[in-house]
């Protein structure tokens, strides 16, 4: 399903990506832990198309599609879905507009009909309760004034409602109460069917209690430098990453 | 002086009506006018090389459609390049409305006739000697009019028209009013309007200046406001090769309450230049105003705000808000604020800002599949919603809508 070999890349002059490979096959879950600043986000912006972060060798395919070729819409089309460490607030467009929109246009891709505003609001409240969310954050301005941990759960709604075939999770656990924790799992595993495919980005093995991973990865001064089975988060929760080194200056 | 200028002034000699005792006012004063360069303040952003390099095409023959809006309550009066189509309608009891030289509203034309609109309007005074055509409204006190009048003027390739509204509202009384001009055509149109509110009156007043392409459209709105009247003013503006706005607010009465929304969006080549001015000449009144403006392509937005508090004009409390989004390179904004307080217990607050499109946001919403041509619309649209809720009627806000929408499509982005 996807495919990353020898992945360079670049954010505004500065190498953050240093050769990093990774396979997910359908139906997996993987998670990737590593320290602050190791290019996690950085993955996950390089892979949905971002303006400024820029390839300089290697190659990421999704679906036996090369990535790098498309745009941040068609790939989101194809199935790719960024769930934000920082979700972007845009006030005067309504999260019910901008997800209908979304839904639609992944629709359209796929030659389907659009849904109707009705057949929309159905799903969404659908969606809506799913996250716990109440209903009247459909009407509000995108993530505008939203909590942290209510911005994160709109993230997860979203990825309920697009059903993406690949999900990057970039730290949705971070700054939850233990029932958001919850609501976000619960949002991966009822996703879970054997074909779509999650990567997490965690820093804490406690959100793997609730969704199982099949591999851990951990990544540190832009490459995976370890993988191994859920037993790894455990290793790392409690040694840290000490034993990683001191990461190089990049780029020097 | 310009030959334009100098060729309105032979013309407006023959013009004999029986507003001509105030016409010649309004021309003793257009003879003593400069001719406006880039150095005149009022025009500093906006040059009038337009005008005067413009030479009229034949008139087209074609008559434009008159633009439907769904549901809509109104009583229409349809004129095109200034001449009323067809022969008034019924009005309901306590609306009186008429031809601008009607004799029959002669005693409400003069007494509106430049009574609020200042001289010192250049293409103003080109309409009060120009301008034989229009319609003259009389809401008699305490009427409260249900159907909105729509006072539509479509000008056409060709044409050189001057149009003028007068109206008053008698005290206590209600009602709503829309203009809406179009035309793309290569012609020149002015089109000025004034609005003299009762005490405890309140007038609902749209401005739609759809114009575009080579029309160059000068125009004008102008409010006097008696006691506890009550005005919500709603301007929407495309832009054209040359159009140019002026509204005067004018606090004649205490307590007084006005509010004035403008959004206006540009593409293409466009130039908008809107000049508002405020006048608080009475204590306790009240002024909201916001003014919005999106710029594509290589369009032009003009907007010099004025709030002017004249000493008596104790506890008034002003806002202007002026909010814009330049959407290319090669787009420009150029914004002003002016205050002028005489009176020391007033709350007063001016704020203007330039945004550019949101990179963040516009990379969010395509990572959600939108493509990014809908996304700017949003975005775009987004960013004038505020303003659009806040129209009073539903059914002008819902035919508004799409066509915005349909106005953001076609913009230019940072080409
Ligand atoms: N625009 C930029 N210009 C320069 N450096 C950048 C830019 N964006 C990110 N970086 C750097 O890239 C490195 C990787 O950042 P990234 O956000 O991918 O880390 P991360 O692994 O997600 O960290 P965290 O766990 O803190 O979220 C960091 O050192 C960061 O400072
Ligand atoms: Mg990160």
């Amino acid at each position: 399903m996807l495919t990353i070999k020898d992945l360079h890349a670049r954010v505004e002059e500065k190498t953050i990506l240093k050769g990093l490979n990774l396979t997910v096959n359908p139906g997996e879950v993987h998670a990737i832990m590593g320290p602050n600043g190791a290019g996690k986000s950085t993955l996950g912006y390089v892979m949905s198309g971002r303006d400024g972060y820029e390839l300089e060798s290697g190659s990421i395919e999704l679906n036996g599609e090369d990535l790098m070729e498309l745009d941040v819409e068609e790939r989101a089309q194809k199935g790719l879905f960024l769930a934000f460490q920082y979700p972007v607030e845009i006030p005067g467009v309504s999260n019910m507009e901008f997800m209908k929109e979304s839904v639609n246009a992944m629709r359209k891709a796929r030659g389907e009909e659009a849904l109707t505003a009705a057949e929309f609001l159905k799903v969404a409240k659908e969606a809506c309760k799913q996250v716990n969310l109440p209903l009247d954050f459909l009407k509000r301005g995108v993530n505008e004034g939203f909590s942290g941990g209510e911005k994160k759960r709109n993230e997860i709604m979203q990825m309920i409602l697009l059903q993406p075939s690949l999900a990057i999770l970039d730290e949705s656990d971070s700054g939850l109460d233990i029932d958001a924790l919850k609501v976000v799992a619960n949002g991966v595993n009822s996703q879970r069917d054997g074909k779509r495919s999650f990567i997490v980005v965690t820093h804490y093995q406690r959100l793997l209690d609730f969704i199982e991973p099949d591999f851990v990865h951990i990544l540190s001064d832009g490459k995976i430098v370890k993988s191994g089975g859920p037993e790894l988060a455990k290793e790392v929760e409690a040694t840290g990453y000490a034993w990683l080194g001191k990461p190089e200056e990049a780029g020097a | 002086m310009s030959d334009w200028l100098a060729q309105v002034i032979d013309r407006a000699d023959a013009v004999s009506d029986a507003l001509t005792p105030q016409r010649q006012g309004a021309l003793a004063v257009l003879k003593a006018q400069q001719w406006p360069t880039r150095r005149t303040e009022a025009w500093r952003y906006t040059s009038l090389h337009p005008l005067e390099d413009m030479t009229l095409p034949a008139l087209a023959a074609d008559t434009p459609a008159v633009p439907d809006v769904a549901g809509l309550d109104s009583i229409d009066l349809v004129f095109v390049n200034g001449a009323l189509q067809g022969s008034l309608p019924t009005f309901p009891e306590g609306l009186t409305v008429g031809g601008l030289t009607d004799s029959a509203m002669q005693a409400v034309a003069t007494d509106v006739f430049g009574s609020v609109k200042p001289r010192e309007h250049l293409f103003g005074l080109v309409n009060d000697v120009l301008a034989t055509d229009g319609v003259v409204i009389d809401v008699a006190p305490g009427a409260q009019i249900k159907p909105a009048l729509r006072i539509v003027n479509l000008v056409t390739a060709g044409a050189e028209a001057h149009h003028r509204i007068l109206v008053r509202v008698g005290d206590g009384a209600k009602v709503t009013v829309i203009e809406h001009g179009a035309g793309a055509g290569t012609s020149v149109n002015t089109a000025f309007a004034e609005y003299k509110i009762g005490d405890k009156a309140a007038l609902e007043h749209y401005r739609f200046a759809l114009h575009g392409g080579e029309a160059i459209h000068m125009g004008g709105a102008h409010f006097s406001l008696g006691d506890e009247a009550k005005l919500d003013s709603t301007l929407v503006g495309f832009g054209s090769q040359l159009s140019r706005l002026d509204y005067d607010l004018v606090h004649d009465g205490q307590h007084a309450f006005a509010k004035f929304n403008a959004v206006y969006l540009l593409g293409a080549g466009e130039h908008f230049d809107l000049h508002s001015n405020v006048e608080h000449a009475m204590p306790n009144g009240t002024t909201e105003e916001n003014v919005r403006t999106i710029v594509g392509d290589r369009a032009r937005a003009v907007f010099n705000g004025r709030i002017h508090i004249h000493r008596d004009a104790q506890k008034t409390l002003a806002e202007l808000n002026n909010r814009n989004l330049l959407l290319s390179r090669g787009g420009q904004i150029n914004t002003k604020p002016e205050l002028v307080i005489y009176a020391d217990d007033v709350q007063c607050a001016h704020g203007a800002t330039v945004a550019e499109i949101d990179d963040k946001a516009l990379y969010y919403m395509r990572s959600r599949g939108i493509d990014r041509e809908q996304a700017l619309v949003m975005l775009n649209f987004g960013f004038i919603q505020e303003l659009v809720n806040e129209i009073p009627n539903e059914a002008l806000s819902n035919w508004l809508q799409p066509l915005l929408r349909e106005r953001f499509s076609g913009m230019q982005v940072r080409p």
